[in-house]
């Protein structure tokens, strides 16, 4: 578990000065032709003259390989893994495991797949190292996301390690104490109500308070709320962002026409 | 329609949506530390549905599934569109009046299992021609081979583990709302919704943590039956 949900890497390069909600459309683009185009090689293509082009711009191609592979390799690994073995597809057998068959057009699928979910990943790693989660929401909330989202998501995302770590701690006091987490299904089943009983009261004690602190701070306020440092849109961004979404329609378009 | 999505958010909703995201996935990671064979993914979820209503489930799930994706395990994003319809159909049930007593919340989380089947059937067909990366999808490979088609195979595997996932965590979730203080339930939008009939709430609590328990066993047999046949 990372200490905090941030994988924002500040530095100065053209990507990170782009407006939020470009690099947002831009990673649903890539996402989106990765899932729809009807080509096969198109996944992996995406990778090597968008993605990896991408990161070098923006000068942060270790930090975001080595961020992306950690996240990528377990879940694109085991998919290709389940599905190469698993997908009764094809005749043309290669290999031969007790009962599992490979067959030429399974390991194609499960190849394809895997890129899939990379691409996913890998471009959603990058925007989240390039962009500032605060300044995103900011910019969103500029453009009429009402507040309270922005407050979900940023608060979300300071919780979320706040209450994981409380779940260690409990684990281990639980265990302390004798807890057995380890024996028996039975004994582990019954482990479940000591762990979570502690995690949840306590972590719900704190809505009320929270409630009234933020209320104090004009939370529900219908006054519209001044930003203090403004986030630059220049025009030719507005124009990339439509030209992005013509070519997701373009895509889905060709992959309906065509299936 | 725009009222009626209004009225189940109030400044206790708000706040208490990143909590219940947070207990999602920390008792799906204490789940996993046990080894149980349950996801247990969807408490706070249920419980924001109940306490506030379908729509601010609905968003609770969504966000749940994304933030989880983005940050944790990214095979969790493509299926936001199942966790979102299990915070509505658990707010919906809880607006029947199904959240009151503990065989009533056996129905919902019966009905919220089968809505999660449903829904998640096409994404696992489209996205992953039906093999997932999830543990359940032995089963599914299982049927497969036994020349079953791709949509049969992957819906009896959903509506083979689901249920039992499913009615565990509404019943952990009636228990936690049992376990609270009524002036703190009150502060919700919905807290009508949860108030119990037929017995002293404090019986209904061990009815429930003895059906947990029951249900797990259950889940346990089913998939060493299911595995070794």
């Amino acid at each position: 578990m990372h200490e905090r949900l941030s994988f924002h890497i500040k530095r100065d390069s053209i990507i990170h000065n782009l407006n939020p909600l470009t690099k947002l459309v831009l990673t649903l683009t890539l996402i989106l032709i990765a899932f729809s185009f009807p080509w096969y090689w198109t996944p992996h293509l995406l990778v090597l003259v968008a993605i990896i082009p991408l990161s070098l711009l923006g000068r942060v191609f270790r930090e975001f390989s080595v961020t992306a592979l950690r996240l990528i390799l377990p879940a694109a690994g085991f998919l290709f893994l389940m599905q190469a073995f698993f997908q009764p597809i094809g005749t043309d057998v290669i290999f031969k495991f007790y009962f599992l068959d490979i067959t030429q057009e399974s390991l194609m699928f499960a190849f394809k797949n895997a890129m899939r979910v990379f691409v996913m990943v890998s471009s959603f790693t990058l925007f989240l190292v390039t962009t500032h989660p605060s300044e995103l929401m900011s910019d969103l909330t500029r453009r009429g996301l009402p507040g309270q989202f922005s407050y979900v998501i940023i608060s979300t995302l300071q919780i979320l390690p706040q209450i994981i770590a409380k779940s260690q701690t409990i684990i281990a006091a639980q265990r302390s104490r004798g807890l057995d987490t380890e024996s028996s299904f039975l004994k582990r089943a019954g482990s479940l109500i000591p762990l979570i009983g502690p995690l949840v009261f306590g972590s719900l004690m704190e809505v009320e308070e929270r409630a009234i602190a933020i209320e104090a701070r004009g939370f529900t306020s219908k006054q519209t709320k001044t930003s203090l440092h403004e986030i630059p849109d220049p025009s030719f961004e507005q124009t990339l962002r439509w030209a992005l979404v013509a070519l997701i329609i373009i895509s889905i378009a060709l992959n309906l026409w065509l299936s | 329609m725009l009222e009626k999505i209004k009225n189940n958010f109030n400044t206790q909703t708000w706040v208490l949506i990143p909590i219940a995201i947070g207990i999602n996935i920390a008792v799906g990671q204490i789940v996993l530390v046990l080894k149980l064979p349950v996801f247990l993914d969807s408490i706070g979820t249920i419980m924001v549905a109940v306490l506030c209503g379908p729509w601010a489930g609905a968003l609770t799930g969504a966000l749940s599934n994304i933030i989880w994706g983005i940050a944790i395990d990214p095979g969790a994003l493509p299926w936001w569109p199942v966790a979102a319809m299990i915070g509505y159909m658990a707010g919906r049930m809880a607006q029947w009046g199904f959240f009151k007593s503990w065989w009533k919340v056996v129905v919902t989380g019966f009905v919220v299992a089968l809505t999660a089947a449903i829904v998640s059937t096409p994404i696992a067909v489209y996205l992953f021609g039906g093999i997932t990366a999830s543990g359940s999808s032995f089963i599914t490979a299982y049927l497969l081979q036994t020349g079953q088609g791709i949509w049969q195979a992957v819906v009896s595997t959903s509506f083979l583990t689901e249920p039992v996932d499913k009615i565990t965590t509404a019943m952990i979730a009636f228990a936690i709302i049992l376990g609270l203080p009524k002036r703190t339930i009150g502060g919700y939008p919905k807290p009508e919704q949860v108030e119990t009939e037929g017995g002293t709430s404090k019986n209904q609590m061990y009815i429930a943590i003895g059906v947990v328990v029951l249900l797990v066993l259950f889940a346990a047999f089913m998939l060493r039956n299911i595995l070794g046949g």
